[in-house]
């Protein structure tokens, strides 16, 4: 199970993701960071409640970010948990998303 | 739409002589298995994290390479790592290989000729009738790879796939490749079954390497 929380600070859309990031929880969580970069111009996702991400939500996250791309719109993951880190540090994410140690705003 | 076995095969016919190219026989079977693996985990029936492949979901996909591997997979509880996984499902590749070559030719993609040579060694080809769909596999490819975008997954699943089957240097120059090789490397390392696909690769290049050193 995911949870999610939306709130705007300076200008940026903050997508706060709680729980697990699994292949049950994939398609929420690619529905939720969609919706919010189709809304925003600035997004950024708060990983520092995910317990847990699997390869079915690194690919949701990577199609929210191709999303914001191809809209010309700004997404950042940040504030990762060590669990979550640990993944996006073994698949070299960093090369093709936009990562911050803490929110940008 | 085609499965990512289906692709990956077509990938492999070349589009002038209808002949299969397997330029590195083992890892293309390895590659194949991880392809198979990449089709379930976009039906969202398996998925994977760090180490452990998990079935999220038993029921069937209603493609039948696909469906027995899903349930040759939920009858073995006990092999839970992608890489046994792998490792398990090798005996398979020949099977794969065909069953995706029956399903492009029914589909209409490839012809089956068969004929023997010196009226003794038999001989099959699969020359492309419709080539639009291995154009669009090649382009994808192409783009995936010379483009420094965010990819979609399926294509980076495909490139993950092509690169350790030796089928890159038929859609790409060398000096394309030499040029685009970290972008690759990057995209090969972003999933777990491909990570796992190469790590097999290489446990079995060692291995036959050790077993060659033990025979000179």
């Amino acid at each position: 199970m995911i949870q999610a929380t939306q709130e705007i600070r300076s200008g940026w859309c903050v997508v706060g993701v709680t729980g697990r990031a699994d292949g049950e929880c994939a398609d929420a969580l690619e529905a939720v960071l969609r919706a919010a970069v189709e809304a925003n111009a600035k997004v950024a996702a708060d990983f520092s409640a995910l317990d847990y991400i699997s390869s079915a939500g690194i690919r949701a996250v990577l199609q929210a970010a191709r999303a914001a791309e191809g809209s010309r719109r700004e997404f950042a993951v940040c504030s990762l948990s060590p669990p979550v880190k640990k993944v996006f540090d073994m698949s070299g994410l960093h090369h093709i998303l936009r990562i911050h140690g803490e929110l940008p705003c | 739409m085609l499965t990512m076995l289906e692709e990956v095969v077509l990938l492999a016919v070349d589009e002038h002589t209808g002949d299969l190219r397997s330029a590195r026989e083992f890892s293309t079977a390895y590659a194949l298995v991880g392809a198979v693996f990449f089709d379930l985990a976009l039906a969202r029936r398996i998925d994977t994290d760090t180490e452990a492949i998990q079935i999220v979901d038993r029921s069937p996909t209603g493609n039948a390479t696909l469906d027995s591997v899903l349930a040759g997979m939920a009858a073995r509880p006990d092999l839970t790592t992608v890489r046994e996984w792998i490792e398990h499902l090798f005996h398979l590749r020949a099977d794969l290989e065909g069953e995706a070559l029956a399903s492009l030719t029914a589909q209409g993609i490839l012809r089956h000729e068969k004929s023997k040579r010196l009226w003794i060694v038999d001989i099959e080809r699969f020359p492309l009738i419709d080539n639009v769909r291995q154009r669009d596999v090649r382009q994808r490819l192409r783009e995936t790879i010379m483009r420094d975008g965010i990819p979609d997954t399926r294509d980076i699943m495909l490139v993950s796939i092509a690169e350790p089957c030796g089928l890159l240097p038929y859609v790409l120059s060398d000096s394309q490749l030499g040029a685009r090789r970290q972008r690759i490397q990057m995209l090969c390392n972003l999933e777990t079954i491909s990570r796992k696909v190469t790590a097999a690769i290489t446990g079995l290049d060692a291995t036959l390497r050790q077993a060659m050193a033990r025979v000179v």
